[in-house]
C-alpha cells in the first residue's frame, strides 16, 4: 500500500514539523541565514556578558576612596585604594603567600596527577580504568566545603588523628588552621581537575612511540622524561593553567582551613566588602586578582596557544 | 600497562597516595555520619542512624536542601540549551572574531569566583532581585558554562559534518536536520554537561555566599555556617547527602554517556 493510496495519512509530526519549519523560514528568511551562527552564539554572548559588566562595575568601585566620615565611597575618582594595596604590607603579604601557594599546589598537583592519569590511560584492566574515574569523580561531584569539612573532623585539635596520637600516649599536634592544612585541602580540590586535563592529552599519545623508546635502549624514567612529558605539554599547560588560577582565587579552602589565619586573596577581597565595610579596597583588591591571572593566562595562551583550553578542536 | 615492575611499583605507589587523599575526607564523613557519639570520635563509639533522623527534624537544612536543588534545577534549565547552541555555533556555522569570542566565552573561568560573585551581586542588586532564588540559579548557570560548552562541542566535533549535508540533500530543510540530526548526535554531550551543570550549580558555595541572605541560605552556605559554629555528627549525615547525589550522578553519568569519554583525547 503506497502513501498515495492511504490518502491524508501522512504522519501528524511530518506536518508538526512542515508547519515549524515555515514559521522559522518566515521568522528567520534565508536571507539573514549567513547569521544564524551569531543568532545562536548569542543567549551564552548575553549570559557572560553579565559578567564582564560585572567586572567594569568592580572595577569603577575600586576607584572611589571610602570616606570614613560617612562610611560611603567618594564621588571622586582616585588611586589611593591601589596605594592601600601596594603600600601595606599585610596586602602585599596577602597576595605573596596566595602566589606561593598556588606555585606549591600547581607543582606537588602535577606531580600527584600525572602518573594516576598515566595509569588510568595506560591500564589494560577496564575495571581498573573505571575505579580510578570513579575515585576522581566523587570528590569532584562532592563540593569544597563538604571536602574541608572532612578535613576538618581528621586534623582537628578533637580530630581523629589527634585522638589516635592520645590514645598512643603522644602529645597532640596543631593540623589545622596552618598553611600546611590550606595547601592540604587545596592540593585534594585540585586533584581531579589535573587528572581530567590530563588524561586526554596521554591518550594521543600512541603506546608504540613508548615501546619504539623503550627498544632503543631507554630505561622507563627515560622514556618518561625524554618522550612521555614532552608529548604530554598541552594536556601538562592546560592543567597547570586551570590549578594554579583556581588556586590562587580560592576562598573557601582558606577560610575554612585556615581558620582566618591563612587568608587569600579571595578572603580579603571578602574582608573588605563584609568585614571592615570598604568595597573600594576590596573591589582594587579584586582588580590586581583579576590582573594577575588574566596576564599569567595571556601569557599561557600567547606562548602556546588555549591548547585543551579551546572549544574547538583543528576542523578537518 | 607495560614496562619493568619498578614502573608499575612506582607508578602504583603514586596512584594509592592520590586515592587515599582523594577518598579520605569522603569515608571521614561517611564514618562520622554513622556515630553513636555526640561529638566525632576515634575509634566511633558505635553505630547508629541517629544523626539521620535528628537530620529529618532540621528544617533548616531540608529546606536549604531543596533551594540548592532548585538552584540546579534553574541553572541546567538555562545552561543545556545555552552552552548546545554556542557550541554548535562556534564548531559548526562559520564566525568572524572566533579566537575573540572563545576568549570571551572563556571569561567565567579567567575571572576569579570571588569577583564574578562580587559583580553579580552588584548587578542583581542594582535591579533588584537580589534575595530570590533564581538570581543564584542564573549565576551559577554563567560561572560554569565553558563546562557546558566543551561537553557539547567534544561532541559536534566528533559529528562528521557529511551527515548534515546528506540530510539537507535528501531534502530535510535546515530545521529538520537540526532537529533530526544535529541534536541527537550531541546528546551525549549535552547529557553529560547537563549533569555537570547540576552538580556544580548543587554545589555552588562562594557565588550563593554572596547572593543569598539568611532567609534563601544554599545547602553548602548552610554546612559552611554551621561548621563556624559547633562540629556536631547532624552535619556529617548532611554531607553525606552530597556523597549520595555524587554516586547517582556518576551512576548515571556512566550508564548515559560512560565515564571513558572523559579520557578521549580531542
Amino acid at each position: 500500500m503506497s502513501v498515495r493510496e492511504r490518502g491524508h495519512a501522512v504522519p501528524v509530526r511530518w506536518r508538526l514539523l512542515d508547519a515549524v519549519e515555515r514559521v522559522a523560514a518566515a521568522v528567520w528568511p534565508p536571507a539573514v541565514r549567513g547569521l544564524t551562527g551569531w543568532l545562536l552564539l548569542l543567549p551564552a554572548l548575553l549570559l557572560v556578558g553579565l559578567l564582564a559588566v560585572g567586572l567594569l562595575w568592580v572595577a569603577e568601585y575600586s576607584l572611589h576612596e571610602l570616606d570614613p566620615a560617612t562610611y560611603m565611597l567618594r564621588e571622586d575618582y582616585s588611586l589611593a585604594n591601589y596605594g592601600t594595596v601596594f603600600g601595606q604590607r599585610v596586602y602585599i603579604d596577602i597576595v605573596l603567600r596566595s602566589a606561593a601557594a598556588a606555585a606549591i599546589v600547581t607543582a606537588v598537583t602535577l606531580i600527584l596527577a600525572f602518573p594516576y592519569a598515566y595509569v588510568m590511560v595506560r591500564t589494560a584492566r577496564p575495571w581498573v580504568r573505571k575505579a580510578l574515574l570513579v575515585s576522581l569523580f566523587l570528590p569532584f561531584f562532592i563540593g569544597q566545603v563538604v571536602r574541608a569539612y572532612g578535613w576538618l573532623i581528621l586534623l582537628g585539635k578533637q580530630g581523629l588523628i589527634n585522638q589516635a596520637l592520645a590514645a598512643l600516649g603522644l602529645e597532640p599536634m596543631n593540623l589545622l588552621f596552618n598553611y600546611n592544612a590550606v595547601l592540604l585541602g587545596l592540593v585534594q580540590y585540585m586533584l581531579p581537575f589535573a587528572v581530567l586535563m590530563l588524561a586526554p592529552a596521554l591518550t594521543a599519545i600512541p603506546e608504540e612511540v613508548e615501546q619504539a623508546s623503550e627498544s632503543l635502549g631507554a630505561t622507563w624514567v627515560q622514556t618518561f622524561l625524554h618522550v612521555v612529558i614532552p608529548m604530554a605539554k598541552p594536556g601538562l599547560v592546560g592543567a597547570a593553567v586551570v590549578v594554579f588560577t583556581l588556586t590562587i582565587t580560592d576562598f573557601a579552602m582558606p577560610e575554612i582551613l585556615g581558620g582566618g589565619t591563612i587568608d587569600f586573596i579571595a578572603n580579603a577581597i571578602y574582608d573588605g566588602f563584609f568585614q571592615i565595610a570598604n568595597a573600594g579596597l576590596g573591589s582594587a583588591l579584586a582588580v590586581v586578582l583579576v590582573a594577575i591571572g588574566t596576564t599569567l593566562v595571556g601569557l599561557i595562551f600567547a606562548g602556546l596557544g588555549a591548547g585543551t583550553l579551546s572549544f574547538v578542536s583543528r576542523r578537518g | 600497562m607495560r614496562g619493568p615492575r619498578s614502573k608499575a611499583v612506582v607508578l602504583w605507589a603514586i596512584t594509592w597516595l592520590n586515592l587515599v587523599c582523594l577518598g579520605l575526607p569522603t569515608v571521614i564523613v561517611l564514618a562520622a555520619s554513622f556515630t553513636a557519639g555526640d561529638i566525632v570520635t576515634f575509634p566511633p563509639e558505635g553505630f547508629s542512624l541517629r544523626w539521620y533522623e535528628r537530620l529529618l527534624t532540621r528544617t533548616d537544612f531540608l529546606d536549604a536542601f531543596l533551594r540548592s536543588l532548585w538552584v540546579a534545577v534553574i541553572c541546567t534549565a538555562l545552561a543545556v540549551p545555552v552552552g548546545t547552541l554556542a557550541a554548535i555555533a562556534m564548531v559548526r556555522y562559520r564566525i568572524r572574531f572566533l579566537a575573540g569570542i572563545q576568549l570571551y566565552l572563556l571569561l567565567p573561568f579567567t575571572i576569579p569566583l570571588i569577583v564574578s560573585g562580587l559583580g553579580l551581586m552588584l548587578i542583581f542588586g542594582e535591579v533588584r532581585v537580589l534575595g530570590s532564588l533564581w538570581p543564584v540559579g542564573v549565576a551559577a548557570c554563567v560561572i560554569n558554562l565553558p563546562f557546558m560548552i566543551w561537553a557539547v562541542s567534544a561532541s559536534v566535533n566528533a559529528l562528521d559534518p557529511d551527515l548534515e549535508l546528506a540530510a539537507a540533500s535528501c531534502g530535510a530543510p535546515p530545521l529538520q536536520t537540526f532537529l533530526t540530526v544535529t541534536l541527537p548526535a550531541v546528546l551525549p554531550g549535552v547529557i553529560s554537561g547537563a549533569l555537570l551543570m547540576f552538580i556544580l550549580a548543587f554545589n555552588e558555595f562562594i557565588v550563593s555566599l554572596l547572593l543569598v541572605d539568611a532567609r534563601i541560605v544554599t545547602l553548602p552556605v548552610t554546612i559552611y555556617n554551621s561548621i563556624r559554629s559547633v562540629i556536631t555528627p547532624d552535619l556529617a549525615a548532611v554531607s553525606v547527602v552530597y556523597i549520595v547525589v555524587a554516586v547517582v550522578a556518576i551512576w548515571l553519568l556512566d550508564r548515559l554517556v560512560s565515564l571513558d569519554v572523559f579520557l578521549k583525547s580531542k
